[in-house]
């Protein structure tokens, strides 16, 4: 049996395993399973147990300020499969551009371009049972449902994001990892997984290049530390800027902090409700684009979204239009598509409405960050402050796409759009966010602009490593989850050389 | 009783269908919105439904206060040219001559004609 539960370690033991994963989620549970048929002695940390608990839960609690955000302690779960538990499941691989440095985007540039990753999407598509990799092949399929959207000529196209769908579960929720890989995980023969071991402080040695060793709590008052040869941090994006941070005792930014980065850069996915209403002059639109649909083993849902060219002609960032509920139309509306429709020439007297959704990629901004307060939890860390900002810009690229969207439909003459909003109160009024926790640990080759290199190994410590999307640079408008997963592949063969 | 003879019945039928589509006309004619006659009507000939789109002019002329008829009729009319309307509303949309009433996206072309409808009133 390799789950073993921290609160039955007696107080100052050492343990010394040469692979330390701290956090259960999505990434350490991939990683753990990726390293499953080496030789490396992993110790997999996880702060919560098999279930939601509050007294753990409440260990993630902070403050919020700037832009109006869900409470620290509600974005995030605290237990075996972390965000997992309580994510909707969508999934896409990043767009080749969102690795590229661009010009007229501060900050932009991954380390290496999208063929790094490829190779580790169908095994990523895999473990989050999201079935073949199709997305925007599905267009090319005559899908059930009724066809897509016709679109004239532009800078706007039919995309598709897969659903992950956890195999065997009678609810067909999206796989909760830890639930799901439970069993994987106890068949791993050098792997040991510890519940209830929440991580308070990454300690340096004398050659402060290394991390000596690391400082383990229990709720119930059990102090013991773990002394491995290498360190994953593998947190989430927020706890693991946390546990940076709140290293402070040697390195007095925190470890891994010297050029003032970590924490900064947040970034989540802006999701504004009702942004705009379509009209379809035909009727009914196709069903893919309101549910999730199945078609060869995939269960998938049609969007609309910028193409590669549009995005860098207009400068435009990356972002993605869902379709809501049936709306109706007030008298205003009535009467611009009936006069728009006959003026095109086609008939409209039988028009959908409907209220749009969206996924807003944000620009970079190091302002949007992570700080300590002064107020601790309950095992002594030091809390933390999230200040979330938005730009105009960022909602006005958004706009851009939604007009470009309205003007294609008008060229196919198979409908128009409103725009429903405009002044930024009008976009703060619906705000939503996507609970997608990024790039708090950057990744950049140069350490005066990046936390972590391009092997995810944090800048100047010899034995410590980030996975997940803490390390994103840029985000794209895809969730991350498919995403932090390739990338943690991605380490797991790095780590693999690492120790041979 | 003796049964109506069928061609009776029949003219009868066809008689007050007669008389329904006049009174239907008369009614239209009498009653309907009558529009008077404006310097712009060869462009409002262009509107299938008048009175739809003075609505959705009304809704532009609320952020173009600085709109005036005999300029836009002119430029209208430069426009659209010879062309079908249809024709000419596609090359806008190509070219994103876009613009919005009541935050509804279309054709400049189409937003300027409704316009003027909704200030002829």
């Amino acid at each position: 049996m390799n789950f073993t539960d921290a609160r039955q370690v007696p107080s100052g033991t050492k343990l010394m395993p040469e692979l330390v994963i701290i956090g259960g989620g999505p990434a350490g549970i991939s990683l753990a399973l990726a390293l499953a048929r080496t030789k490396i002695k992993v110790l997999l940390l996880e702060s919560g147990g098999m279930q939601f608990d509050a007294a753990t839960q409440a260990l993630y609690a902070g403050q919020e300020t700037g832009v109006k955000y869900y409470a620290l302690d509600a974005t995030r779960m605290r237990y075996l499969g972390g965000c997992t538990n309580h994510w909707g499941g969508w999934c896409r691989p990043l767009d080749e551009d969102d690795f590229a440095q661009r010009d007229w985007l501060r900050h932009s540039g991954w380390p290496f371009d999208r063929s790094e990753l490829d190779p580790y999407f169908p095994r990523a598509q895999e473990l989050i049972e999201a079935g073949p990799l199709l997305y925007d092949k599905l267009a090319k399929e005559t899908l059930p449902g009724g066809d897509l959207l016709k679109l004239g000529p532009g800078g706007i196209y039919n995309s598709f994001f897969q659903f992950s769908v956890w195999r065997g579960n009678p609810d067909h929720l999206p796989t909760h990892f830890g639930e799901r890989y439970a069993d994987d995980l106890k068949r791993v023969p050098n792997l040991q997984v510890m519940l209830n071991a929440n991580v308070t402080a990454l300690r340096l040695g004398q050659d402060p290049r290394w991390v000596d060793h690391l400082d383990v709590a229990t709720l119930d008052g059990k102090r013991f530390t773990v002394a491995p040869r290498h360190v994953v941090l593998a947190a989430g994006a927020i706890e693991t800027a946390r546990l940076l941070l709140a290293s402070n005792d040697v390195a007095t930014n925190g470890v891994g902090n010297e050029n003032d980065l970590v924490g900064r850069y947040y970034a989540d996915h802006a999701i504004p409700r009702d942004t705009a209403t379509l009209v379809v002059f035909g009727g009914e639109i196709a069903a893919s684009y309101k549910t999730t649909l199945d078609m060869k083993g995939a269960h998938f849902r049609a969007t609309l979204s910028p193409t590669q060219q549009f995005k860098k002609d207009r400068h435009v960032l990356g972002s993605l239009v869902t379709v809501e509920q049936r709306v109706a139309l007030d008298e205003l509306g009535a009467a611009a598509v009936t006069t728009t429709s006959a003026a095109l020439g086609v008939d409209g007297s039988n028009a959908h409405a409907y209220s749009l959704g969206c996924g807003i990629e944000l620009a970079p901004d190091p302002d949007r960050r992570l700080t300590l307060t002064s107020e601790r939890d309950a095992l002594g860390m030091p809390r933390l402050k999230l200040n979330v900002t938005i730009s105009d810009q960022d909602f006005a690229n958004y706009r851009e796409a939604l007009v470009e969207l309205g003007r294609q439909m008008l060229a196919a003459k198979t409908g128009m759009i409103r725009l429903d909003r405009q002044s930024r109160s009008e976009w703060l009024s619906v705000m939503d966010w996507g609970n997608h926790h990024m790039g708090t640990t950057r990744m950049n080759d140069d350490p005066k602009q990046g936390v972590v290199d391009g092997n995810c190994q944090v800048h100047g410590l010899a034995n410590l490593f980030v996975a997940g999307s803490a390390c994103f640079p840029t985000y794209g408008s895809s969730n991350p989850t498919l995403n932090l997963i390739a990338l943690t592949l991605r380490l797991a063969d790095h780590l693999k050389g690492v120790f041979r | 009783m003796r049964t109506p003879d069928r061609r009776v019945v029949i003219g009868g039928i066809v008689a007050f269908a007669a008389a329904a589509a006049a009174i239907g006309y008369e009614s239209r004619r009498l009653f309907g919105r009558h529009y008077p006659p404006t310097p712009y009507d060869d462009l409002f000939a262009l509107l299938p439904d008048r009175e739809a789109a003075r609505k959705v002019g009304a809704a532009f002329l609320k952020e173009h206060s600085n709109f005036t008829s005999k300029t836009a009729a002119a430029a209208l009319r430069r426009r659209i040219g010879k062309q079908k309307l249809d024709a000419a509303l596609q090359a806008e949309i190509a070219d994103g001559a876009l613009t919005e009433a009541g935050r509804w996206l279309m054709p400049q072309t189409l937003a300027g004609l409704c316009a003027l409808a909704a200030k002829a009133g």
